[in-house]
């Protein structure tokens, strides 16, 4: 089993059929391809894509439903063949892919980028960052938690 | 700003050694081709945002320590559409050897 060094997580090891590949990396990170996708049950819904061969490389994102359960997702037909999914509809999030909002955890307050969800494509486990212009979405959304239930 | 009128496949030069082609006039869409020197960044706006986003979102990642992050997390989120599931079952591969208490 492959062994990825991280900051975060020490050492961890992954199947490397589990590996996200980025062909194209991410803006501002062009020549990072692979990187595992890592949740934890005390940071749920935090989803941790951690790369693998930069150890402290690790982008804290959230599935964009949770961030806003109407997002609507527009994915470019040069994004969508990057990972290798039809033009002819748009992807349907959760049956065809795992779209993630890309967090900044500003001291302002956490921000989402719903401008440019990270679309991985669940067949083949291949991604795109898939900035979206046209979707109105921005690349600071706030994120706004409701309180949590007081448990007695 | 300059404003300047071109048709389909009619060029402008910036410089000695930038090129704008309009390569294609859509509906609602035109396609544009550019040549420039090879170390000079050609990105959309729109991508220089993410870009940025991106790399400040990779500092305050990294600056963040797990126990913070869970503060973030204040109540089970409760997942709409199938997302929880597809994550579940993406996520069930690797394993952490060590994780920071």
């Amino acid at each position: 089993m492959p062994v990825a060094q991280t900051t975060k997580f020490g050492r961890i090891s992954y199947d490397s059929g589990e590996a996200i590949d980025f062909p194209r990396g991410l803006p501002g990170f062009e020549d990072r391809r692979g990187f595992v996708a890592l949740q934890f049950e005390d940071t749920a819904p935090l989803v941790f894509l951690q790369s693998l061969e930069v150890p402290d490389l690790c982008f804290v994102t959230m599935p964009v439903l949770a961030v806003d359960p109407s997002y609507k997702l527009q994915v470019s037909c040069e994004d969508l063949e990057e990972v290798g999914l039809s033009t002819l509809s748009q992807p349907r999030i959760g049956k065809d892919l795992l779209c993630l909002a890309v967090l900044s955890l500003r001291e302002s307050g956490p921000t989402a980028n719903l401008l440019a969800p990270v679309v991985v494509n669940l067949e083949n486990l291949k991604a795109v960052q898939a900035v979206a212009p046209e979707s109105g979405y921005s690349h600071q959304h706030p994120l706004v938690w409701e309180e949590a239930p007081v448990c007695s | 700003m300059l404003m300047m009128s071109r048709r389909e496949g009619e060029t402008i030069l910036i410089g000695d050694e930038i090129e704008i082609v309009i390569a294609h006039i859509g509906r609602s869409r035109v396609k544009v081709g550019i040549r420039a020197p090879r170390q000079m960044l050609v990105i959309a706006r729109e991508v220089k945002l993410v870009r940025e986003e991106n790399l400040a979102a990779a500092w305050a990642g990294a600056e963040i320590g797990l126990d913070s992050l869970r503060k973030f997390c204040p109540t089970p989120q409760v997942f709409p559409d199938r997302s929880e599931e597809v994550i579940n079952r993406q996520e069930a591969g690797p394993n952490l050897e060590r994780i920071p208490s």
